[in-house]
């Protein structure tokens, strides 16, 4: 049905094979990729249609290496975890739930000396700081001259001395209602390391196992949190 | 239930008559405010300052550099952008704007208006691709802010009703809002994340909920003066600054993964004025 109204160039390109047509069609107007045009959107699923959007248009710079040794390519590749969240739209069923849990939990690994607290002060800075990760042609976070921030901030509300998210949940006072005890330890690193093991589907990354932040990072972060002289719990 | 009813009455009334002889609002800030009557919105309503700045919108001065831009003959054709058919038929822009993205015939392929720019200022005008006239899209100075802000602003306060008839449309929209819901990247986000919950914010910035139209038709009305860039930005601007906080992939201006968002954010503020141009922080 496209194919009918389509220039004889675009047409000619859709004769072709996909990957053929790709690079003979690349360019096109706009800087808008036709590979598309050779497709019948009308004939898949919006799941199909929205994948073949993301992952083969053209309609990202996929190439772009990323900040972890990767490419954009594998930035959006799902995973399973994101597979079944997006599906059910971060309300998967019991089932699921408790087997994204359990994955969730495997994927935690725990300093050899145990879980310490860093540098409350470095913490507080990491909480605030939203550098990291970002990708842009002129604007990408280069981890070379700085290390990724943990942008806790934007989530969260921490010390009432700044403003935060509301996002997730408050956590202005945590070490001083908790209390530093080895239990309250454990389940911290845990949800900064891998929140899906006590939260499925939680909007909140995986810091730990997605290896956005390192484990002093972690440390100083959780210190931040529980240490009494910390503005988080004065 | 009943006060909010009457209260949105005169606004209804004027919309309607509007609706009737297809008439843009001429002050943007008139129909931030009937929104503002309608719902009690921490979004709405969250910086006095926008609502101060509204009424002297360096966006307007935009409007106007636009305005003499697309009735200049201009590029290698040395003609105007009057025969650019946006959807309503050749130079018609009285409420154009509120009915894209659409499926356009000439060129199979559904489009925003940036990219049914790109493409009268190719075929029409006879630009090359990479002249900057076409190539540039962002910032006040650029022609494609300038004409983008002139062609969105003849639809102000027009209710937004894009296409949904061409099956190559509805196909996009519901793309589109599968893409919306797709989580990726090594933070796992989506636009979900931010958009699907009232009064939430990122840091102290209140986000627009996809779920209250009052509050969503003022997210997508775009272009707007970002206070903070000092620049008027577009929609495709907006979706690229998105992907870039959610440390997703970069994407290419035009593309129909950009469009399908677009489409199906359009759709959800349905019925809700437009507020063109439009101040965010």
């Amino acid at each position: 049905m496209k194919f009918k109204s389509m220039s004889r160039l675009a047409a000619g390109c859709a004769a072709g094979t996909i990957v053929l047509s790709l690079v003979a069609c690349a360019g096109a107007e706009g800087g808008a990729s036709n590979a598309e045009a050779n497709k019948d959107y009308t004939q898949m699923s919006a799941a199909e249609l929205g994948e073949y959007l993301v992952m083969e248009s053209g309609s990202f710079h996929l190439d772009m290496p990323t900040q972890e040794g990767t490419t954009a390519r594998e930035r959006m590749s799902q995973d399973e975890l994101q597979k079944v969240c997006s599906e059910t739209r971060n309300r998967p069923s019991g089932e699921q739930a408790g087997q994204i849990s359990a994955a969730a939990r495997e994927t935690i690994q725990y300093p050899e000396d145990g879980i310490q607290l860093g540098d409350w002060e470095r913490g507080g800075e990491l909480s605030w700081g939203g550098f990291g990760y970002r990708l842009s042609e002129d604007n990408y976070d280069d981890h070379t001259r700085r290390a990724p921030d943990g942008a806790c901030y934007n989530c969260h509300a921490m010390s009432t001395e700044r403003t935060g998210g509301t996002i997730g949940p408050s956590l202005t006072g945590y070490g001083k209602t908790r209390g530093d005890t080895e239990d309250t330890r454990r389940f911290v690193y845990e949800v900064i390391y891998n929140p899906h093991a006590y939260f499925p589907c939680s909007n909140m990354p995986r810091m730990g196992a997605n290896g956005i932040l390192d484990p002093q990072a972690i440390a100083d972060i959780m210190a931040y949190l529980l240490h009494p002289e910390s503005p988080v719990n004065q | 239930m009943l006060r909010k009813l009457v209260m949105a009455l005169p606004v209804a009334a004027l919309a309607a008559a509007f609706a009737a002889h297809a008439q843009p609002v001429e002050d943007p800030l008139e129909v931030l405010e009937g929104l503002i009557e309608q719902v009690d919105s921490d979004y709405l309503t969250q910086s006095e300052q926008n609502l101060i700045l509204m009424a002297d919108n360096p966006a307007l001065w935009t409007v106007e550099d636009g305005e003499a831009l697309f009735y200049e003959a201009r590029g290698p054709n040395n003609v105007s952008l009057e025969e650019c058919d946006f959807g309503k038929g050749p130079g018609v822009l009285e409420g154009a704007y509120a009915e894209l993205p659409r499926y356009f015939e000439d060129t199979g392929r559904v489009m925003d208006l940036e990219s049914r720019l790109v493409h009268c200022m190719i075929t029409l005008q006879g630009f090359p691709e990479d002249d900057p006239a076409v190539s540039k899209r962002d910032g006040s100075d650029s022609d494609h802010m300038q004409l983008q802000t002139y062609i969105a602003y003849q639809s102000n306060g027009m209710p937004w009703n894009p296409p949904l008839d061409h099956p190559v449309e509805q196909a996009m929209r519901d793309a589109g809002e599968y893409i919306f819901y797709r989580r990726a990247g090594n933070m796992d986000f989506n636009c979900a994340t931010c958009h699907t919950a009232t009064g939430k914010r990122i840091r102290a910035s209140v986000l627009p909920d996809k779920n209250i139209p009052e509050e969503w038709t003022k997210a997508v009305s775009w272009p707007a003066f970002r206070a903070g860039h000092d620049h008027v930005r577009s929609s495709q601007h907006r979706v690229r600054e998105c992907l870039w906080q959610m440390r997703h992939a970069v994407p290419i201006g035009g593309s129909d993964a950009t469009i399908a968002l677009i489409s199906y954010w359009t759709d959800l503020a349905r019925g809700q004025p437009t507020v063109l141009p439009d101040v965010k922080r």
